[in-house]
């Protein structure tokens, strides 16, 4: 598409002092006819806006291009609407990382400024994808975090569906004999508070309750989710069955077609698992909604590696939970004869021998222990509580909690592994090791409590159902979390529109999950207004791009439908990918994943980068300039050449960054196209990946690695080394690495010839 | 190699130790800065660390035949480094008053003595039985010129003092041997089984107690080193003036310093240069306890109890001289019988008070020489230069 393109050149920061401002201006108006192009310093202030505005008016422009600093400033500055904006960076990535007034530096200013002319006239016009959406929530698990985001929503104004597979609503609440309070002194515990819970959520008119039901499935798409809503019963059992058997041949089949990202053929392959029953043969309820909290909780670890703690054979050997039950009737009672209890060792750690003694073990455990130790206490001014930890942890102000119980003279702490309960005259005994006083020591108790970890349910059943391509399952960490770049986006899961909250998250205690609750509630909510406006939900919220294909040339091999890491694509019948872009992040990565090319967006396609490559200017061989292209992930990769700026260190001047919205963008055209116009090495820079990966868009820096192990091909037919490419992971802090990385890898090539194809 | 051992934790031993000044003792949560901190504390089983969790634990088995309380010196360097407040300082000193309790014989007034409750019991007595001798020597009377022998018969004195003498010596014994049959029995701490024997041991432990060398080692507290040295010495004057004094009176026969006896000026001398020590070393450290309680340590009914005696023993012993100078003679008496209540209260209570220490501390300190407990190594600085080597014959060749 032709655009009439303004160019405006920000003097300020230092850059008119350190570039020939006049010669970047020819690039602009001599090699791209641009019919607008000022250099004024400081463009973002009101005055200076005011030209840009009178220039679109009065010439006409489609496009404004800004070069000057890092578009990650002033946003807000340059918005024009229904005008295209683009910002070259040549502050932090010019003049604040390379000597003022160098050769190269100009050079390296002016391919940015060819190099963003040439990209802002590739943007195509699309309208944002718009459809009637819904505007209900989904609830799923009516315990305390479940009620709490229905009542939050609610309380927003938003009709809430909660379901919950238990006859009454309440779940975990019902059973605790006490809680804490969450309220100053911190020190004391109070009655569940989930009666009052379940009475206001009762109370609202902007809740229905389906109890003693489970989602059957779930279909559609943020904004458009169609809900099958069936009662509690055998079926579940059968469907679970099925689908997990389903997960673990997916799995398997996964694991013999060997690294990550490689794709089998996807013949015989089900695309969905065998449901067992159709609903047109029960009875069920269809609801619509915007989209899905999940907050269906957790379920006790039980104890792994206790044999010899004498669980399962000596009665009075019991879990966490079944102590909680056991204190809500009252008096604590031992199990074996009825009688009273008066000492009780708790155990937080089974013992050293294996890796994760309790593997869904956390500091939630060790607050039970701590509350059960008071249960003891106040029922029994001489009882004695012994708590035997690995780690005593304590958040926040549970700490307060904690001093109060170790003021305590009946509570005794002490680090220390268990090597055996046996029984005893009058109990148990139970032998510890490594204790805080230096050496073994026996203690003599009525009851021997284990600590049971918190398993999310999902570990067990897909609960949603999801009706998508790939699969019912939210993919999960290796854990069985729900994990969709935890660090940075808590409640995001690798399905767009549904949240995680609570124990289904992450082990936690009430006063989190209350807080979770809210923070899904809200996270949902923001994904209903957002879709209705066709525009993405985090990271790129507001974004109203989306991807489109040109469907006449898929070959449908299925790629992208295998790749996208949110499962927006479903399936044609005929085979080709059916979008859902609501379900879309807006990554990109599908349109690295297409062999033919053909997945774009507006402001971002193959032949945009493509032609951005080529745009740069490449001297020949003997000017001894040779020129490195940086794919660069622009959600921490960009950050860091910013910081580097910022703190002005200097690299090279032969290399030239190009933003990726994700380095799973990646396409093996533009790596064929730089090394044929002369490009003497690749780079790209993506963030961590493996199991504490950091990547946006969870595998995206993972598959351009994974993509660039089969580069070797391309250059054994341009008869290239393969140390010409080179893959970095680089995390958001680490901007000091940068000169490292860069000056290093120019070294590297500086063995080499300079690429034979300069000129061509 | 470490041997398994049966925790019963004795609650009401912990109330025990919270009561007696330990209140922060359960807060402790086992960092060992405590131990690093203390100048004193050796390397090896080092204090007060253990001894915080012993007494969390209730372990009083533990606690009370446990030498190393006594080789503390209650500085508070660890209780200003704790981390938690749980104040170490104080749980030793806790200790040491329950010790003192537990050994005492009879043992009765071992808990007596530390009662606040029974205040007006404990302080009673001495009041009661001076006055007494007021009493059956005629009531308050002021004979002129100045005759403290005719205001109370000296062989009244000599009578209910040496009784004293004898009961505080006597009881003091009997409590310290219990202790160390204590110690030798059931000392939970591992020291080697070569031991020294007994006396060279006693007399080590005093050549390191006469010039408080151990004392001189806490950091934070510098100035109760100096204190506890002027009342240490003043008291050791005052003693050895006494003695001579009543030396004079009983065997050789002739009057007393305040009558202008033979070798009067010497013997004043010595007398009024350890009363003063002894009543600044005392006036410092009670203006301490009051000002800097962070640095000297919460301070119980036990420590006041003692520190009000002996203040008072030395403050009523020099207003009275200084009264007599002024020329007022009721005045000098009225005081000389509140002396003699103060005396009579510290022998009397010696093996039940705070004063109990001056022989449990020194059997203990015993106690650690014989075991080479105590032995705490130089602290070489781990930045120390290496010395170079004479002639650089030896130097390792660099890889
Ligand atoms: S852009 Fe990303 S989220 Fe959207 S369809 Fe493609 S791969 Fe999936
Ligand atoms: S990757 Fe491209 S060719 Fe393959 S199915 Fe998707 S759109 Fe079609
Ligand atoms: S410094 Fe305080 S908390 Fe640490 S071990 Fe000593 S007493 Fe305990
Ligand atoms: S009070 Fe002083 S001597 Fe006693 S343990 Fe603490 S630091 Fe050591």
């Amino acid at each position: 598409m032709d655009h009439k393109i303004g160019v405006y050149i920000d003097t300020g920061y230092g850059i008119g002092e350190a570039l020939d401002i006049e010669a970047l201006c020819t690039v602009a108006t001599g090699e791209f006819s641009v019919p607008v192009c000022r250099a004024e310093s400081y463009w973002n202030e009101p005055d200076k806006l005011a030209i840009i505005r009178n220039d679109i008016a009065g010439e006409g422009l489609t496009a404004v291009l800004i070069a000057g600093p890092s578009p990650r400033v002033h946003q807000d500055a340059f918005k024009f609407d229904g005008t295209i904006v683009e910002r070259a960076n040549l502050r932090e990535h010019v003049v604040w990382c390379q000597p003022p007034n160098h050769e190269d530096t100009q050079m390296l200013a002016e391919d940015y400024i060819r190099m963003w002319i040439v990209k802002t006239s590739k943007y195509e016009d699309r309208p944002p994808f718009m459809e009637e959406t819904s505007k209900d929530i989904l609830v799923i698990g009516g315990g305390m975090t479940g009620m709490t985001a229905a009542l939050e929503a609610a309380a927003a104004g938003y009709q809430v569906y909660l379901v919950e597979k238990e006859p009454q609503l309440g779940g975990w609440a019902n059973k605790y004999a006490k809680v804490f309070t969450g309220k100053p002194p911190y020190t004391e515990l109070t009655d569940s508070p989930v009666q009052e819970k379940i009475a206001a959520v009762n109370k609202s008119d902007k809740i229905k309750v389906f109890a003693g039901h489970r989602v059957f499935r779930i279909s559609g798409a943020p904004g458009m989710f169609d809900v099958i809503v069936r009662a509690d019963g055998p079926w579940i059992e059968k469907l679970d069955t099925a689908q997990n058997e389903w997960l673990a041949a997916k799995k398997a089949r996964e694991a013999a077609g060997g690294a990550a990202g490689e794709k089998k053929e996807a013949e015989g392959e089900p695309t969905e698992p065998e449901v067992p029953d159709d609903p047109s043969e029960f009875a069920h309820e269809v609801v619509r909604v915007g989209s899905v909290v999940l907050a269906a909780g957790w379920r006790p670890e039980e104890p792994q590696n206790a044999e010899h703690l004498g669980y399962g054979t000596l009665p009075d050997v019991i879990t966490n939970v079944q102590l909680e039950e056991l204190a809500a009737k009252g008096k604590i009672t031992r199990p074996s004869d009825g009688k009273e209890v008066s000492s009780i060792a708790f155990i937080e750690c089974m013992g050293p021998e294996v890796e994760h003694p309790l593997l869904y073990g956390s500091n939630v455990s060790s607050l039970v222990a701590l509350k059960q130790a008071q249960y003891l206490r106040k029922s029994n001014p001489d009882g004695k509580a012994f708590v035997f930890y690995n780690n005593m942890r304590t958040p926040g102000q549970y700490e307060v909690f904690y001093q109060a119980m170790q003021d305590d003279p009946g509570v005794f702490l002490s680090k220390g592994i268990p090597t055996g309960v046996a029984s005893a005259a009058s109990g148990l005994a139970v032998d510890v090791k490594d204790t805080l006083l230096g050496e073994q020591l026996r203690v003599n108790v009525d009851l021997v409590v284990l600590s049971t970890g918190m398993v999310p349910v999902t570990k067990d059943a897909a609960v949603l159902n999801l009706k998508y391509r790939q699969g019912p399952f939210l993919p999960e960490n290796p854990y069985g979390f729900n994990d969709s770049h935890f660090i940075c986006f808590p409640y995001e899961t690798q399905r767009t529109g549904i949240y995680t909250a609570g124990c289904v998250r992450q082990p936690m205690d009430f006063q989190s999950c209350e807080t979770d609750a809210t923070g899904a509630a809200l996270k949902a909510i923001q994904c209903m207004e957002l879709v209705a406006q066709g525009k993405a939900v985090h990271p790129r919220a507001g974004d109203e791009s989306f991807p489109e294909i040109f469907v006449t040339r898929c070959t449908q091999c299925k790629r992208c439908t295998e790749e996208c890491p949110f499962g927006a694509y479903d399936e044609q019948p005929n085979g080709t990918p059916m979008p859902n872009p609501t379900r879309c992040r807006r990554c990109a990565i599908c349109m690295g994943s297409c062999p033919e090319r053909i997945i774009s967006f507006r402001d971002h396609s193959v032949d945009m980068i493509g032609s951005m490559v080529k745009a740069m200017s490449v001297p020949d061989e003997y000017a001894e300039k040779p020129r490195v292209v940086v794919f660069i992930c622009e959600n921490d990769a960009y950050p860091v050449l910013d910081m580097a700026g910022m703190h002005r260190l200097q690299y090279s001047a032969f290399v030239r960054f190009i933003p990726l919205r994700c380095l799973g963008n990646i396409n093996m055209v533009w790596i064929a196209d730089a090394l044929s116009k002369g490009i003497d090495g690749i780079m790209l820079i993506g963030c961590k990946y493996g199991d504490d990966y950091q990547c946006h868009f969870v595998k995206g820096s993972e598959l351009a690695e994974y993509r660039m192990g089969k580069i070797s091909e391309t250059l054994q037919r341009l008869v290239l080394e393969s140390d010409r490419i080179n893959v970095q992971q680089l995390a958001i802090d680490e901007y000091y690495k940068l000169p490292g990385i860069i000056n290093d890898f120019i070294e590297l090539l500086s063995g080499f010839d300079p690429n034979p194809y300069k000129g061509f | 190699m470490a041997k398994e051992f049966v925790a019963e934790p004795d609650l009401q031993f912990t109330r025990d130790v919270i009561a007696a000044g330990g209140s922060d003792v359960k807060k402790c949560y086992q960092c060992a800065t405590c131990s690093v901190a203390c100048p004193i504390s050796p390397d090896n089983s080092p204090y007060p660390r253990k001894e915080m969790i012993w007494a969390q634990w209730g372990l009083k088995d533990r606690l009370v035949n446990d030498p190393d309380i006594w080789l503390c010196h209650h500085c508070n360097d660890c209780s200003t480094q704790c981390p938690r407040g749980a104040n170490p300082g104080d749980l030793m000193k806790a200790v040491r008053k329950m010790v003192i309790e537990e050994n005492s014989w009879p043992s009765f007034l071992g808990g007596l003595v530390g009662q606040p409750s029974l205040m007006v019991l404990t302080l009673g007595i001495p009041v009661a039985v001076v006055l007494f001798l007021v009493y059956i020597n005629g009531g308050f009377r002021a004979p002129q010129p100045l005759n403290y022998g005719e205001f109370i018969n000296y062989l009244y004195i000599q009578g209910v003092y040496t009784f004293a003498l004898v009961f505080a010596v006597v009881s003091m014994v009997l409590s310290l041997k219990k202790y160390w049959a204590n110690l030798e029995a059931n000392c939970p701490i591992n020291v080697g089984a070569v031991r020294k024997p007994f006396v060279p041991s006693l007399i080590e432990a005093f050549k390191e107690i006469l010039p408080h060398d151990k004392f001189k080692e806490c950091e934070a507290n510098n100035i109760r080193y100096a204190s506890h040295l002027m009342v240490f010495w003043g008291m050791i004057g005052l003693f050895v003036t006494t003695a001579i004094v009543a030396f004079n009176i009983d065997i050789l026969h002739i009057a007393p310093p305040s009558r202008g006896g033979p070798g009067t000026v010497p013997i004043k001398i010595l007398g009024n240069v350890s009363a003063i020590a002894f009543v600044l070393g005392l006036g410092i450290m009670i203006v301490r306890r009051i000002t800097q309680p962070d640095q000297a340590g919460n301070s119980s009914y036990f420590d006041w109890l003692f520190l009000f005696v002996i203040f008072g023993t030395g403050a009523t012993g020099l207003l009275t001289e200084l009264v007599r100078w002024a020329g007022s003679a009721p005045g000098a008496y009225f005081l000389y019988a509140v002396h003699l209540m103060f005396v009579l209260a510290l022998l009397l209570y010696l093996p039940f008070s705070k004063f109990a220490h001056i022989g449990y501390r020194t059997l203990a300190i015993a106690w650690g020489k014989s075991a080479g407990r105590d032995v705490t190594l130089p602290v070489v600085p781990n930045y120390a230069p290496v010395p170079a080597q004479e002639g650089g014959a030896e130097e390792t060749p660099q890889a």
